[in-house]
């Protein structure tokens, strides 16, 4: 970008002041979480916005024991690495068949899939549960996978296929080799080709799915995922902040890790869709 | 400047003229194969339900037994429903505060990518409430926003009075869309960042010699050419705030008090479980469709432009 002058960078140090102050309210949850989860509950009353006195740990066992977390943190665990499996072999197969296969009515499967975006949960909720039901897939992790597939699917399918149709043609000549060996192909060329995109779109849809609440709350009721565990942590007029704060903690723990891993493919991971939109 | 302008130099031309040359024929056979679990979980979880749920929302099923065919009869309840009605004018106050939804992380961008000291640290650190689920989110700002929570606090050091943040009609929806724009702008400020990356260094320079002031090379130079940039936020912001507010409503107010911050998303989650009208629920999902349709349909058409197939 253009260089600032001498004004003009004075301007930019004072206006530095107001956004170091955002700064500081998007990592206040961090200060909140660890510091409120460390107290006991005299102690928060006593004292609701200072740091922790006497730190103790009560409020992790209790979370992870008396209020079922390690339950549901198991719950969240299997649905999460199960539907994230899931979404990169069915995204990664159906873009190597977009991307370098010839076949009839390749368009317009691909944009029936884009189609789906414009269905989300909310307007096929009726008739979604029911087909939960139906296939007997109420109160399973199978059918919270298979759900989180399909919802999370067509952003995915997107990724795969644009990134397939970037490559190199004589790569993608040389692919469309005869018979059965196209499976062959697909394990050996496209996925490891794939590896950039695939890495994005896995740390993409862990966050979708370790975070979402309504698919769940539909799919699997009478177990819970974490998340809806969380919510039910927090009462309708007396909230245990320590044990919601520890909750938290818990909670947010392998994300939080995940974005300090990988902040640099969610980045590109984000911007993606942008510049080529 | 048009959006595919956006696109980096590297890429290949635009999709190549269409022809009828199809593989042999286990290309085909294997490539119906390796789409057909997409396709199948598209078309039972999504595109069926769809057409499944228009004709129960003609419908005043109650979720067990038989349904009785009652045309239009939801649709016109919904006229007289002050919940569906208060939803409605919750969602277009969300949706007159999109510009500053837009406007914020642009700004924001453009000072971080004309060197903002700090601007690095800034850049990773906006983005991060955009990671955590809005559970969690919720959670903490229900604590927070209380009529004796930090926020009050924090404001009572600057000699402002305290505000029942959540309690108060005539704030809970503000609040709920503060919340909601805090924990999400990082995203939209990474497009916009991604956009400005490709922003011609030599204009600016042509401009700035010209002796162009830094706002004049902002408003004459820079926002102009995002124009593909803003478009494309503009649709996912929307589709956003119309689709993925649940959770957060869910934890941080449940819809209230009264229905100050039921959107159609939440209304149509009581009406399927709680008020046990699933006819009635479906019928509100066909008008959160139609509104949908429209701006998914432009997403899409950027969408598959730029996918290169």
């Amino acid at each position: 970008m253009a260089t600032a002058g001498k004004k003009e960078k004075r301007v930019l140090w004072i206006i530095s002041i107001p956004m170091a102050i955002l700064a500081l309210s998007c990592v206040y949850p961090v200060y909140f979480a660890l510091n409120n989860a460390l107290k006991d509950n005299r102690g928060y009353i006593l004292d609701r916005f200072g740091l922790v006195q006497n730190p103790t740990f009560d409020n992790f066992v209790q979370a992870w024991t008396r209020s079922n977390l390690d339950t549901y943190f198991l719950n969240s665990v299997v649905t999460t690495v199960g539907a994230v499996a899931l979404l990169l072999v069915v995204s990664s197969l159906a873009g190597f068949a977009l991307a370098v296969l010839r076949f009839p009515m390749r368009r317009l499967i691909f944009i029936v899939i884009l189609a789906s975006l414009m269905i989300p949960v909310q307007v096929v909720l009726v008739p979604f549960y029911q087909t939960i039901i139906g296939l007997g897939l109420l109160n399973t992790r199978t059918g919270l996978i298979i759900s989180y597939t399909a919802f999370f699917l067509p952003f995915s399918v997107y990724l795969m296929t644009s990134f397939y149709a970037g490559l190199p043609r004589e790569l993608v000549e040389a692919a469309r080799i005869d018979g059965a060996k196209l499976i062959q192909v697909w394990w050996y060329v496209m996925v490891p080709m794939g590896r950039p995109a695939l890495i994005t779109l896995g740390i993409l849809n862990t966050l979708y799915c370790w975070n979402d609440v309504l698919i769940s709350l539909l799919v699997l009721q009478d177990q819970r995922t974490l998340m809806v565990g969380i919510a039910a942590l927090r009462g309708e007029y007396t909230t245990n902040v320590p044990l919601l704060s520890a909750g938290i903690v818990l909670a947010a723990a392998p994300i939080v890790i995940l974005y300090i891993i990988f902040q640099r493919q969610i980045v590109s991971g984000i911007a993606v869709g942008a510049v080529k939109g | 400047m048009s959006a595919t302008a956006a696109r980096p130099a590297t890429a290949r031309p635009v999709r190549k003229p269409k022809k009828a040359s199809y593989g042999s024929r286990a290309e085909r056979r294997f490539a119906f194969l390796f789409v057909l679990p997409a396709v199948l979980l598209v078309l039972v979880f999504r595109i069926i339900p769809l057409i499944w749920g228009f004709f129960i929302s003609l419908t005043d099923w109650s979720g067990l037994g038989e349904a009785e065919f009652i045309g239009i009869d939801n649709y016109a309840a919904m006229a007289r429903d002050p919940n569906f009605q208060d939803s409605m004018v919750n969602t277009f106050v969300l949706l007159a505060t999109l510009p500053v939804w837009i406007m914020l992380p642009m700004l924001l961008a453009i000072l971080i990518h004309q060197g903002v000291p700090g601007g690095k640290l800034f850049r990773a650190v906006y983005f991060f409430p955009a990671v955590l689920s809005s559970v969690i989110v919720g959670s903490i700002f229900n604590v927070v926003l209380r009529f004796d929570g930090s926020f009050n606090a924090l404001l009572g050091m600057v000699g402002i009075d305290a505000v029942d943040w959540l309690g108060n009609s005539s704030t809970a929806l503000f609040s709920l869309i503060g919340v909601q724009l805090w924990a999400t702008f990082g995203m939209s400020l990474l497009i916009f960042l991604a956009g400005l990356s490709t922003v011609s260094k030599e204009m600016l320079e042509a401009a700035r010699l010209d002796g162009a002031k830094l706002w004049q090379i902002w408003i004459f130079v820079v926002i102009p050419s995002l124009r593909p940039i803003i478009e494309f936020v503009a649709v996912v912001t929307t589709i956003g705030v119309l689709t993925n507010m649940f959770g957060l409503i869910y934890v941080l107010t449940a819809g209230g008090p009264g229905t100050a911050t039921t959107l159609p998303e939440f209304l149509i989650w009581l009406e399927q479980g709680r008020l046990n009208r699933p006819g009635y629920a479906a019928a509100i999902s066909m008008v959160l469709f139609a509104f949908m349709g429209g701006i998914a349909y432009l997403q899409i058409r950027i969408m598959s432009r730029n996918a290169n197939i």
